[in-house]
């Protein structure tokens, strides 16, 4: 099973993920990219999200502590 | 350079992710692809809803089946607009596929929340609207274009805010939708050109309640879950595949725990497991289901490491065998390798490699034969028998635009071909065994009946075709209604049973040079001089109009090498040549002679 960081690396395209990575700093993670992103840690990691939660989430940081949340 | 086939298997495809991955990487080459394929198809894509990841998968999934594909996504619901506009960017794209996807949502619009708001009657207008404005939107694209379409009917919804009432309603709002569905299908029928997908049964498969994934729809306006984006397009590929002259023909089966339970070396005729019981029904039901594959057409094999008479003695005695020597076109028994086994399959039914489709239990054997021979489709086998069956079911090799006659006999044609071959192993010279064979060839002007075949054989024959020109239905029956042109269909019979309409030719009537447009064999009857007798029928009539010289056209390509002599040794004379394409010329005033063993009967 992928990492979370795996997973995140691999929909974005992107080499090194640090907490900072943030929807703001980063191209590649525009919107539809996001829903994508959502759907594959979704079905990866076997957690679900509510809406708010996918709304919310902006920064690398913010999706770890959320699945790291659900995960408990 | 790396090709498009090494840049798809350098990754494994887990889900929807990898495909948009994947196509990120081969993005910046489609145009040095597409160069580099013969093989291209055009795919509009139209849609009630943003669709994104169908054009990713899509274009992945046609490359992993040798065709670089160009796909053109409509703009957001701008679908009957796109349509309508009869010089716009859609037409001007010129698609070989129309894909349309109108959602039940859309359709629906606020009828879909709130279907009790309007009464029965006016959910019946509403019915007959929609259906009218559908039906007349597909006309519109048929009169713009020669595209296939292939268009979606609609979700069932799964709610009612009448609940257990529903199906007491005079005219419902579900009813409304099944009224829709088979109001589609009813109307296309007939029409060659158009296709339902079944999305309501798609749907249905995947488990509605899983379709739609509600806070992706509320957040992007996305109605079909992203991760079922592959599975969407492996249905597309079904109508894909038979454009692009990737249908597979034949299936190639190994026979110790594939066609029964068991090793019959070790286990013998009572011990292997095949019958009605739990442990034989796995079995019995696959061979039901060739069977049935057999029946529309598809041929069957045998490549199996077991002594001859061992597998025999259960095709003769054992009482639930299904599948019988009679069914198969090549039984390839014997203790050589299941590559030269295979390769002599090929070669006996005369079919290419990319045309098969492998089972075998062996995990080993399977790797072997698909590093060896990578054209050939070699089924994953699960290792549990008791999913064979659905695994077989599951494939969508085997599609055709259309089922003639000849495609439901030639299962069986194949297996006659297996008796003629023994029979021509024994006889001693090729004139003799050919004057055996007591053939009939049935030479007729196309009618309705033929037209479909011989478009078909325009489309598929590849190896004894004079020019490889690819017809539509539509295009022969324009051939045929025309004063111009001459349409021939020859079928060939002999003393193993009927071969089927197996050859055509199409000729263009000037007033002193006849030209031949079309000249094409089967495959089926390469071999057996039925070329000759078709030649000499076209060369009598045009003599008998009046015609002086009969001009033939060769067009060389990657296949059609069988067909290379055959103007030359027909007392043709090369009249010129230019970059692939010979022009061959036939002095009507000389006598022909053809072949005096075939029987010819015209109509």
């Amino acid at each position: 099973m992928d990492s979370l960081k795996q997973i995140v690396s691999r929909v974005l395209n992107i080499d090194s993920i640090n907490e900072n990575v943030s929807r703001n700093n980063t191209e590649e993670w525009d919107s539809f990219n996001h829903l994508l992103l959502i759907s594959e840690i979704e079905k990866e990691l076997k957690v679900k999200f509510t809406m708010l939660e996918v709304e919310q989430i902006k920064t690398f940081k913010e999706l770890q502590e959320v699945v790291s949340k659900k995960r408990k | 350079m790396k090709t498009i086939k090494e840049i798809i298997s350098s990754k494994e495809i887990r889900g929807i992710a990898d495909y948009f991955s994947l196509y990120r990487d081969v993005e910046g080459e489609i145009k040095r692809l597409q160069l580099q394929n013969s093989k291209i198809i055009k795919i509009a894509l139209l849609s009630s809803f943003t669709v994104k990841g169908v054009k990713e998968t899509l274009f992945i999934k046609c490359c992993e089946i040798g065709v670089v594909p160009e796909i053109y996504v409509g703009d957001y619901n701008q679908y009957s607009q796109e349509i309508l506009d009869s010089k716009g960017r859609l037409y001007e794209f010129k698609p070989d596929l129309i894909i349309i996807f109108i959602d039940t949502i859309t359709l629906l619009g606020n009828n879909y929340l709130l279907p009790y708001q309007i009464s029965n009657e006016q959910r019946k207008a509403w019915v007959d609207e929609k259906l009218k404005e559908i039906v007349s939107l597909i006309k519109k694209i048929n009169d713009n274009s020669s595209a296939k379409i292939l268009l979606h009917n609609f979700e069932i919804p799964l709610h009612s805010p009448l609940g257990i009432l529903e199906n007491k309603q005079e005219f419902g709002f579900i009813e409304s939708i099944e009224k829709i569905n088979t109001g589609l299908r009813d109307a296309f029928k007939r029409d060659p050109q158009v296709h339902i997908l079944d999305y309501d049964s798609f749907c249905s498969g995947i488990g509605r309640q899983n379709i739609m994934d509600y806070k992706m729809y509320f957040l992007g306006d996305i109605k079909i879950d992203l991760q079922y984006m592959p599975e969407l397009c492996d249905k597309y590929l079904a109508y894909i595949k038979p454009l692009v002259q990737a249908t597979r023909k034949c299936i190639v089966l190994d026979l110790d725990n594939i066609l029964w339970g068991g090793i019959i070396g070790e286990d013998g005729i009572k011990g292997i497991k095949l019958g009605p019981d739990p442990e034989g029904k796995p079995f019995l039901e696959f061979q039901k289901y060739l069977l049935s594959l057999f029946n529309r057409g598809v041929a069957l094999a045998i490549n199996s490491s077991n002594n001859p008479e061992d597998a025999l003695k259960v095709f003769r005695e054992h009482p639930y065998m299904i599948l019988k020597e009679e069914h198969f076109a090549a039984m390839q028994v014997n203790w050589n390798d299941k590559i030269s086994n295979m390769k002599a399959i090929a070669e006996e039914i005369n079919i290419g490699m990319d045309s098969l489709v492998f089972f075998d239990d062996d995990k080993l054997n399977r790797e072997i034969v698909s590093n060896a021979l990578p054209e050939v489709l070699v089924v994953d086998m699960p290792e549990d028998a008791a999913l064979y069956l659905k695994k077989l079911m599951e494939l969508n090799e085997f599609d055709t635009y259309q089922l003639t006659e000849e495609d439901r006999k030639r299962g069986r044609m194949y297996a006659e071909q297996r008796k003629r071959n023994k029979f021509q192993n024994a006889a001693s010279d090729i004139t003799g065994y050919l004057k055996n064979l007591k053939m009939v060839a049935t030479i007729k002007k196309a009618n309705s009946f033929s037209i479909p075949r011989i478009s078909q054989l325009t489309q598929k024959t590849n190896q004894f075709n004079m020019t490889t020109r690819r017809y539509a239905e539509e295009d022969i029956n324009k051939f045929s209604r025309s004063d111009n042109f001459l349409v021939l269909s020859v079928k060939i019979e002999d003393k193993f049973g009927d071969n089927g309409i197996t050859g055509a030719v199409i000729v263009e009537k000037g007033n002193e040079g006849w030209r031949i447009d079309t000249f094409l064999l089967s495959c089926r009857v390469i071999g057996r001089k039925v070329e000759e007798v078709l030649l000499a029928n076209v060369i009598e009539q045009a003599g008998n109009e009046g015609a002086k010289v009969l001009a033939g056209e060769f067009v060389h390509t990657k296949k059609n090498a069988p067909a290379l002599d055959f103007y030359k040794n027909n007392g043709f004379k090369l009249a010129s040549k230019d970059s692939g394409t010979e022009v061959w010329e036939y002095d009507l005033a000389k006598k022909y002679k053809s072949p005096d063993f075939i029987k010819v009967v015209k109509r």
